[in-house]
């Protein structure tokens, strides 16, 4: 035990007293010029509502009545081989967007679960990929040498590859398993060099920079420079890559799970019921058009969010 | 403030008025409001004569030219009157000031490297800037191309004019705007810093080109340099500026004997020989 | 130079080699047993393991991997005697689902895929570039707003959606084109250019949003670039100007990126292809993954891996021969 001490002294050394190189654009300034963009508070909106419908989708399924899973004979009609009763696709007071065509699952309660399954795989693939992007990136870009040479190897490779293909074909060997978990490791495997050779390219430029000269004179470490000098630095990039790599994992979730790799049924995802749609779209386009549009309007506000965080960022460092 | 004064030492040639600069001053809208990089500056460019502009980085000189050249970066507006031979070229539209670039006023800009497209031999961009003004064939163009590289004294212009700016070396850069320019024979040339990135002796032999041209076709020229002894060897006339003001123009003679401005005396007294300096004027250039 | 492109090519051929020893990997130990596969429903334990040493799915790792490598270039025979199946040449495998060499399946298939991707990619360029160029030409007006949010929008849409979307209305409820059908050029004309379409379209549209971005950016770079102010200075006339002085510098990084776009086509084909039902290498590919048809599924990872490969090696040349400061070494 006789180590604690000394880790300890480690762990009390004063944080935030020394004024670190340079200031960060202020939060509250960026934040006030993006909301002054109608763009953004609409993308803020949208983003808001899709989180709130995935967090209260048990409380949707409670107050509509519907379980996910939940076959409803009596609103779709048979006898035209399952197509739902009443105008657009089924819109009833008992089933506010629709039902399934073929069985009657409710649409609105599906959507829920499947923007929950659809965030959570796109949120978990963004914090591995900005973690190992970021601190791989870091350690290439500042430390350099073998280290950089192997990382960078290892992203040329991994970027060369077909990826689409090529995940669909690791998922379509791979068991059946826990399938998001799954989604979120082959994501992941593909996603982060995109984030990592952004950062090296910054922190190849950060390690010749005065303050981390002047840091370094000082006779930090080197380990202590990246983090506390680097990172902070970095911290505009690393959010707006993170926040446009959202979208392209609900896009690639989706469209994999579309391709029949992805989520499995019966749990629900948005691409995998415009997959089933695709048999119906002539005679239940609403089938379709309800997913559809739930996934452009979540990849779309992302993207514009990230859009504008970058335009706003960018400008902060030139000022 | 204007260089109205009659000069006592100035080339013999019929001096009519070339360019009249009046109250000029170029605006840019910033965050924090509009900012004036050039206030209110005034002065005259007789044919055949040159006016050094000094002043140290940021001082607006560039600014001033591009202003003649109706070239100011995005954002950037000029007010005041620029006349050109008598007609105004503030206020025109860009069609009509395509017809004065290159044509009337040419210019030599700061960063020769940058300045040049990197995806064209350097012979390919000076034979478009003649051919754009005198048509001609494109074997015309060459060869007044090569002619004008030979001038700048471009070694073996003849192979050199199918290379590429990278090829060249940063003086070497330098020159070949300067080629571009004399090809265009303008009647105004505006040289921004053309000397800065060359060795005494090339500088001193660019410096005596400009003045052969100027004495064969009788073009003006606004020359600009932070360097003072630069001026006093080429220039009748003097413009210093300083933060976008103006802060002391007259003829060479006046502003190196008799200084005005706190500023400019400060300029003459960090020139390696301050006794004299117009005594340099007298024996060097002429 | 030609030892550049020699250990260019080297490091492509150590990729290639990567990328199907991964593959193979995964279906040696992740997927189902093929054996089983072949074998279907009713089958005892003596015949699974009989199908096995006839195909050599017994062996140990190295040596299949081997045999399935050398298969590529010299052909190769599964099981013996007369039941013996022999795979010629370029041998990516043999699916005893089909009972069709891979190589031949995917030969088959390739015409429309090369027919859907490359009126796509001219589509695409079209629209990419000149979206690009009219929104950097009238920067900050309607125009560059309407292009950058269509743009946003294309590049946010799934192309499966998009796909539905259009067949909804074009087919179904407009029928202003028939359902897409698998005829020739040669066949119906008409017909042929109806069907492909609305893939061209699907296919092109997220790649032209896409490509206005880039293509916008670049070119307002390039025209804050200092050679354009002494372009001007020239007194050149604008549309020289910006056709001369701009376009070269701005589209040639387009270049590499549009071979790896291009080359890159077989995933987004395989949404586009199930999606229209064009029997190409992408829908190939769909069908085999819900057949699980393991050994067609390699040849076309590793297809589409060397095609990535080929145009990486490709694009680098031709840069090299588009941008003089590549090109030319400093005198
Ligand atoms: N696009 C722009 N927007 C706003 N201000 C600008 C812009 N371009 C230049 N300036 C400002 O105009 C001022 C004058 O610049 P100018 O280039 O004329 O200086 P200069 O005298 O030529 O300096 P140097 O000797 O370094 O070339 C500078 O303070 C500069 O910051
Ligand atoms: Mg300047």
């Amino acid at each position: 035990m006789s180590t604690v001490p000394s880790e300890l002294a480690v762990e009390t050394e004063p944080k935030g007293v020394l004024p670190t190189g340079s200031a960060p654009t202020p939060a509250r300034r960026v934040i006030s010029t993006l909301r002054k963009s109608p763009a953004v508070v609409f993308s803020v909106c949208v983003i808001v509502f899709i989180v709130l419908l995935a967090v209260f989708a048990p409380v949707l399924a409670a107050i509509t009545g519907w379980d996910p899973y939940e076959f409803d004979p009596t609103a779709i009609d048979s006898d035209l081989g399952g197509v739902p009763i009443g105008p657009f696709g089924g819109i009833s007071s008992s089933h506010w967007l629709g039902v399934e065509p073929g069985n009657g699952r409710d649409i609105l309660v599906r959507i829920a679960y499947g923007a929950r399954v659809s965030l959570m795989i796109a949120v978990s693939a963004t914090l591995i990929t900005t973690t190992f992007g970021v601190v791989l990136g870091m350690v290439a870009g500042f430390f350099g040498g073998l280290a950089d040479q192997i990382i960078s190897r290892v992203m040329d490779f991994l970027m060369a590859f077909p990826s689409l293909i090529f995940m669909i074909a690791l998922l379509s060997a791979l068991p059946a398993g826990n399938r998001p978990a799954l989604l979120v490791l082959v994501l992941s495997i593909f996603g982060w060099p995109y984030t990592a050779r952004v950062i090296r390219g910054q922190a190849m430029s950060l390690r010749n920079s005065e303050f981390v000269e002047a840091a370094r004179a000082s006779g930090a470490r080197p380990v202590k420079i990246v983090f506390r000098e680097v990172l902070p630095n970095l911290r505009g990039t690393i959010i707006v890559l993170a926040t446009l790599a959202v979208p392209s994992y609900i896009g690639t979730e989706a469209g994999l799970s579309f391709l029949g790799v992805g989520v499995m049924p019966p749990t629900p995802s948005w691409g995998q019921m415009i997959s089933t749609a695709v048999g119906w779209y002539a005679v239940d386009p609403m089938f379709f058009l309800i997913p559809g549009t739930f996934l452009f309007l979540t990849v779309f506000a992302f993207t514009v969010l990230g859009d504008n965080l970058r335009r706003v960022l960018d400008a902060g460092d030139a000022a | 403030m204007s260089l109205t004064a009659p000069r006592t030492i100035s080339i013999p040639v019929a001096g009519s008025t070339l360019l009249e600069v009046d109250h000029l001053t170029v605006t840019f809208p910033t965050s924090s409001g509009p900012v004036e990089v050039v206030k209110d500056a005034s002065f005259r460019v007789e044919s055949g004569d040159t006016l050094g502009i000094v002043g140290e980085s940021g001082s607006g000189k560039s600014m001033t030219s591009l202003a003649i050249m109706g070239l100011l970066p995005r954002g950037g507006t000029a007010t005041g009157s620029i006349r050109l031979n008598g007609h105004e070229l503030l206020g025109r539209s860009d069609r009509e000031m395509r017809r004065v670039r290159g044509d009337k006023v040419a210019m030599v800009f700061q960063d020769p490297l940058s300045s040049l497209n990197p995806y064209y031999t350097v012979g390919l961009q000076i034979e478009e800037a003649y051919r754009a003004h005198n048509g001609g064939s494109r074997r015309d163009a060459r060869r007044v191309t090569i002619e004008a590289l030979e001038r700048v004294r471009i070694a073996d212009a003849s192979r050199r004019v199918d290379h590429y700016p990278h090829q060249f070396s940063g003086g070497m850069r330098q020159r070949i705007m300067i080629a571009m320019a004399l090809c265009l024979e303008p009647d105004l040339l505006i040289a921004d810093e053309p000397t800065t990135a060359l060795d005494v002796t090339v500088q001193a032999q660019i410096l005596e080109l400009l003045a052969d041209l100027q004495r064969e076709t009788g073009t003006g020229m606004i020359f600009i340099t932070h360097d003072l002894a630069v001026v006093s060897q080429v220039a009748q006339d003097v413009l210093v500026m300083k933060d976008g003001e103006q802060v002391e123009a007259g003829t060479a003679e006046q502003v190196f004997s008799n200084p005005r401005a706190a500023y400019t005396r400060a300029l003459l007294a960090a020139l390696p020989r301050i006794d004299d300096p117009f005594d340099e004027l007298k024996g060097t250039s002429r | 130079m030609a030892i550049t492109i020699l250990r260019r090519l080297l490091a492509a051929v150590g990729v290639l080699l990567l990328i199907s020893l991964f593959t193979f990997m995964i279906f040696f130990w992740l997927s189902p047993d093929p054996a089983v596969q072949i074998c279907g429903k009713t089958c005892t334990p003596e015949r699974i393991d009989q199908i096995r040493s006839q195909l050599g799915l017994d062996l140990p790792f190295w040596q299949q991997y081997w045999q399935f490598l050398s298969g590529i270039f010299t052909g190769r025979t599964y099981g013996e005697g007369a039941a013996a199946i022999t795979c010629a040449a370029p041998c990516l495998g043999f699916s005893f689902q089909t009972n069709e060499s891979v190589t031949d399946m995917i030969v088959a298939r390739m015409p429309v895929s090369v027919t859907l991707a490359v009126g796509a990619a001219a589509l695409w360029l079209l629209a990419g570039i000149g979206g690009g160029l009219l929104s950097a030409v009238k920067q900050g007006t309607g125009w560059d707003r309407a292009v950058m949010t269509t743009a946003l929008a294309g590049i946010s849409l799934p192309n499966y959606f998009v796909a539905l979307l259009l067949q909804y209305l074009l087919v179904v409820q407009l029928r202003w084109l028939p359902f897409p059908q698998s005829v020739t050029f040669t066949e119906d004309p008409l017909l042929w250019f109806q069907s492909y379409l609305m893939p061209w379209l699907v296919l092109a549209f997220g790649y032209a949003a896409m490509y206005s971005r880039i293509v916008r950016t670049n070119v307002i770079d390039t025209l804050g670039q200092n050679f354009m102010r002494t372009a001007k200075a020239k007194g050149l006339d604008a549309p020289v100007v910006l056709r001369r002085h701009a376009l070269r510098p701005s589209l040639t990084p387009v270049v590499t990126l549009f071979g790896m776009d291009f080359a890159g086509l077989l995933g987004g084909a395989l949404i586009t292809e199930t999606v229209f039902g064009l029997n190409g290498v992408g829908k190939l590919t769909a069908d085999s993954i819900a057949k699980n048809d393991q050994p067609v599924i390699m040849g076309v990872t590793l297809l589409a891996a060397a095609l990535v490969v080929v145009a990486n090696i490709l694009v680098d040349v031709t840069y090299t021969y588009l941008d003089p400061r590549v090109r030319v070494k400093s005198a």
